[in-house]
């Protein structure tokens, strides 16, 4: 038994010298999701994402003629997971930048320790607005809560013109931000809130809630939640006869939100970043590429990996060497179109782009509109 | 109306935490193991009624069929990780049972992958509509399984042999083995019940949602054990109440104090209430 147990000690050591020598002349960049438990889905997302772009800067030649490593780590959606993760990415797998791909938790907590270490890092879809004032060296390339509530509240008011309306909340940092700031932007669109009625990530059964909100006879209904929470709910607002429209946001963004509600689908508007009708080539050739690889329909959280890889891969090209303030420099001054628009960072680290609304039409998300509207887009700055 | 629409609701959440935690308190009277791996058993009945009814587009095929492969596992489960453990204080059955659940959790995201399953044409999805109150079809099963089955159940218990067997085993298993009641026999029966109800409440759960998921048992696996608490441990008439109560106090929580505490925090508040007042449970014997 201790026999055996040495010879595979000794092969795992083997195994490991052999990457280590064999990964001279790579650019490291980390990389956490949760690829187990309960947000396995979106970590499995994110990581075809980030895969897709690696491959794709290898393919055009790499970063200065050295092929990109991912490094991927799974930290199970948990701040306990995603801690020892951040110092083992930097102190061991010494990568150039840290990308999170997965929720606000383990990114928050991951996000303290790179910028100790003044590594960049890049949040490709948690929204916690703590985690890019950790500091200078922490970005991130999706939509703060606080921007898609206020654009939500301007599809609602004012492009769907649509006055009365109830909210269902989310209970997380996710659903409470976006509530936030679409009950800040309601006022200025003139639409009068008649209701919030909030329920747990757990919970797939509405009925209560459902029953309630129809009382109010509302002219729309402002949902925020996941593709498995939204689901359940969209379907059973329409089986009790609720016909009037309901908006959501990119929790929604996937096709399995479509498979689950099924025809209740039909008409949901979202706001998002990924605009499947778009003419842009970065786009398109994304969500082909990204669809023929994965084997399922390209969603938001992919995009978004996807979008904070090329941001990396294009700030190491632009700073010329791998030395942190150079990158970091370099990633604060990006301007790049990418598969999730034309992107840039404000001073605090928080992209600038346009909202992409997408409607569910014979079953799949198709272009319903763009919000560019600056007085909106604009994140704090603190 | 409105109070009415959410006393129905809760009614329906009720009804669908009856027939998870019957199964509980059955396993808990007998052999006083928290048998947390029957949150396991209820989405392995979602997957595998699921997966018959994509296959055969027959629901009447898919029920009783995944009821009885889920029973069979659930006699499993008891010959294979309980009754070797029997001896053992009841920590280790515990331990073992949490261990069994979260492994069949990560089993089912291996298998079937993360994103979860959907109905190819959902059925039972048409609503019917009562004095201007909509309720789904699936939702009136459920509720009329539950009924019925839970009757049929109690009837067999009071009239049959193996049903009086069963609940002498309960009361005094020394006393009942010496009138030759084989105790073995009336264990397999009890998990090849209870995890065949577990089974059946997966499937009305994902029949309401359209969505199977690897999580999907985590949240009947403590709300069972507090429903079963409720109900006095092993009490089966208490166990159904206390599933109503909770069913309808989270029905009017979730509306009225919802924005201050979610769906669970408002059952196990009213649990600790209840216990504060008779700490041995609404309907515990002693």
């Amino acid at each position: 038994m201790k026999k055996t147990g040495l010879i595979i000690l000794a092969l795992l050591v083997a195994v490991c010298m052999s990457g280590f020598a064999g990964a001279s002349d790579t650019v490291k960049i980390g990389f956490h999701a949760p690829l187990t438990g309960f947000a396995a889905s979106d970590g499995k997302s994110a990581s075809i994402g980030a895969k897709l772009a690696v491959e794709q800067v290898n393919m055009s030649g790499g970063i200065n003629g050295k092929k990109i490593e991912l490094i991927i780590y799974d930290d199970q959606a948990k701040p306990s997971q995603s801690i020892p993760i951040a110092s083992k990415l930097i102190g061991q797998d010494k990568v150039v930048i840290g990308i999170s791909g997965s929720y606000s938790g383990p990114t928050r907590s991951a996000a303290g320790i790179f910028q100790e270490s003044k590594i960049p890092y890049i949040s490709a879809y948690a929204i916690h607005p703590d985690i890019t004032r950790s500091g200078d060296y922490v970005f991130r390339t999706s939509f703060l809560g606080a921007v898609q509530g206020k654009a939500g509240a301007k599809l609602v008011g004012e492009i769907l013109g649509k006055k009365k309306v109830v909210m269902i909340t989310l209970q997380n940092d996710f659903g409470k931000s976006l509530a936030a700031g679409f009950k800040e932007a309601a006022l200025n669109f003139g639409i009068e809130v008649a209701g919030e009625y909030q329920y747990s990530i757990k919970d797939r059964n509405f009925g209560s809630i459902v029953a309630r909100v129809k009382a109010h006879k509302p002219e729309a209904i402002y949902a925020s939640g996941y593709y498995f929470t939204a689901g359940p709910l969209i379907s059973q607002l329409r089986a009790s006869g609720v016909t009037v429209p309901v908006i959501g946001q990119e929790g929604y963004d996937s096709q399995k939100f479509i498979e689950i509600a099924g025809k209740a689908a039909e008409g949901v508007i979202i706001t998002t970043s990924l605009d499947r009708d778009s003419k842009n080539p970065e786009t398109a050739s994304f969500i082909s590429e990204f669809e023929e690889k994965a084997g399922f329909k390209a969603d938001m959280v992919a995009a978004s990996a996807h979008t904070a890889v090329m941001v990396a891969a294009d700030a190491i090209k632009k700073a010329g060497s791998t030395d942190s303030v150079a990158v970091r420099n370099a990633i604060a001054a990006t301007k790049l179109k990418v598969s999730t628009g034309t992107i840039r960072f404000n001073k605090l680290g928080e992209v600038v782009k346009s909202v992409q609304n997408q409607v569910v039409k014979d079953g799949l998300w198709r272009h319903h509109s763009i919000i560019d509207d600056a007085k909106i887009l604009t994140p704090p700055e603190k | 109306m409105l109070y009415l629409e959410l006393l129905l609701q809760g009614l329906i959440q009720g009804s669908m935490y009856a027939i998870i935690a019957v199964g509980l308190t059955l396993v808990y009277g007998l052999l006083r193991i928290l048998h947390v791996a029957h949150a396991g058993l209820f989405a392995l009945g979602g997957y595998v009624g699921l997966l018959i009814f994509n296959e055969t587009g027959s629901l009447i095929l898919a029920m009783p069929l995944a009821a009885a492969l889920v029973g069979l596992v659930g006699m499993a489960v008891y010959r294979l990780c309980y009754q070797p453990i029997l001896d053992r204080p009841p920590y280790v059955a515990l331990i073992a049972s949490i261990g069994l659940f979260i492994a069949m959790e990560e089993l089912f995201r291996l298998i079937f992958g993360p994103y979860g399953l959907t109905y190819k044409n959902p059925p039972l999805q048409a609503y019917v509509n009562l004095f201007g109150i909509h309720i789904r079809a699936a939702e009136l099963c459920m509720v009329g399984a539950s009924i019925t089955l839970l009757g049929v159940l109690s009837y067999l218990a009071q009239n049959t042999r193996i049903g009086v067997a069963c609940r002498a085993t309960v009361e005094d298993p020394e006393m009942a083995a010496s009138f030759g009641i084989d105790a073995i026999k009336v264990r397999y029966l009890n998990f090849f019940i209870g995890s065949a109800l577990a089974a059946l409440a997966g499937i009305f759960v994902s029949l309401l949602s359209n969505l199977v998921e690897p999580t999907m048992g985590g949240v009947p696996s403590y709300k069972a054990l507090a429903i079963i608490v409720l109900g006095g441990l092993g009490n089966v008439k208490g166990t159904l109440i206390a599933s109503l109560v909770i069913g309808i106090v989270e029905a009017f929580g979730t509306i009225y104090i919802g924005n201050l505490l979610d769906r669970d925090a408002i059952a196990f508040a009213f649990l600790i209430i209840v216990l504060m007042i008779r700490p041995q449970g609404l309907f515990a014997e002693k």
